[in-house]
């Protein structure tokens, strides 16, 4: 009888559920940390630039004489000659 | 404000709701990754051939699972008492103003200049104009100068309603016998809309709030205006 001829390596039999678990919880945990991240620096601290970048240069008389003069604020005559 | 694809929050138009604004977006943080967690495990779950046939405790992920939850809600509180407390300051405010909510319909009362008092109700769809927004626009704005604290006191005249204009993070109740205060400071100029938001009869979605924001020197000529008439 051969014995070298046909030896196969032992099959894994056992801990295969620890094992999924294990390769789950470990891409869960990347993956929430991705997300964490994505939100955190691109989502959150985005919408925090956008703010900062808006008030940066924003002249809030010149953007509200804009609107007088086309005549979107009932409360003041569109046709009145800024004192400016 | 609002438009048909607007899914978060309004664009702030005043400090406290840029403050509230943030804060949303790190509970929303919070969330999501709830939400990958749990949707990740349930999709784990879809997918799996293995049972474990012996399994009676796990005394150890239950420790997980307990500590892990009060570890998050830590992290949502602190950022929540922070604004909370900043929410409450008293900052001296340079005019008061006072809302009456009715059935169907808001007053408002400028107390500080002689006693300006106007109702302010709904534009209906037959007075509309081409650049009306329906179901937003009133007759008779409420009108704030911008960067100046304005302090609002609400209050009711026959059921409950709720004072709103959500682009300056202002939510009050106006409650008949109450008189509840908020304050408030505008950081842009613009028209800032809102509605009641307490159930209040049959026209309750038909009492908008519009908000006019203008340079302090054109609403002292408003209030003029408004004296003489």
């Amino acid at each position: 009888m051969s014995e070298e001829a046909g030896k196969i390596p032992k099959p894994l039999m056992r801990g295969m559920l620890h094992s999924q678990i294990k390769r789950n919880l470990i891409i869960t945990g990347i993956n929430c940390i991705l997300a964490g991240c994505y939100m955190k620096f691109i989502f959150g601290n985005g919408r925090k630039a956008k703010y900062a970048e808006f008030y940066k240069n924003y002249d809030i008389d010149k953007e509200f004489e804009r609107m007088r003069v086309k005549g979107l604020f009932d409360s003041c005559d569109p046709l009145e000659e800024s004192d400016d | 404000m609002a438009t048909w694809k607007s899914l978060l929050l309004q664009d702030s138009a005043s400090p406290l709701m840029e403050q509230l604004s943030f804060f949303h977006d790190h509970t929303l943080l919070i969330l999501v990754i709830i939400t990958i967690l749990v949707g990740q495990m349930m999709m784990g779950l879809f997918f799996n051939k293995y049972t474990h046939r012996y399994l009676l405790e796990g005394q150890l992920i239950e420790l997980i699972w307990t500590i892990l939850p009060a570890i998050t809600l830590i992290f949502i509180a602190l950022p929540s008492l922070r604004l909370i407390y900043i929410l409450d300051e008293t900052i001296n405010p340079l005019i008061s103003i006072k809302t009456i909510g009715h059935q169907w319909y808001w007053s408002y009362e400028y107390s500080d200049f002689k006693n300006i008092e106007f109702d302010s109700y709904l534009i209906p769809q037959t007075d509309m104009k081409n650049s009306s927004f329906r179901l937003l626009d009133v007759d008779n704005r409420m009108t704030i100068p911008y960067l100046s604290q304005v302090r609002m006191l609400i209050s009711a005249a026959d059921v409950i309603h709720s004072w709103t204009i959500p682009s300056l993070g202002v939510k009050v109740d106006a409650t008949p016998g109450r008189l509840n205060q908020v304050s408030f400071t505008s950081n842009r100029t613009g028209l800032m809309f809102g509605q009641c938001s307490e159930i209040c009869g049959a026209n309750h979605s038909f009492m908008p709030i519009v908000v006019e924001s203008i340079s302090p020197k054109y609403f002292i000529k408003w209030i003029s205006t408004m004296i003489e008439i």
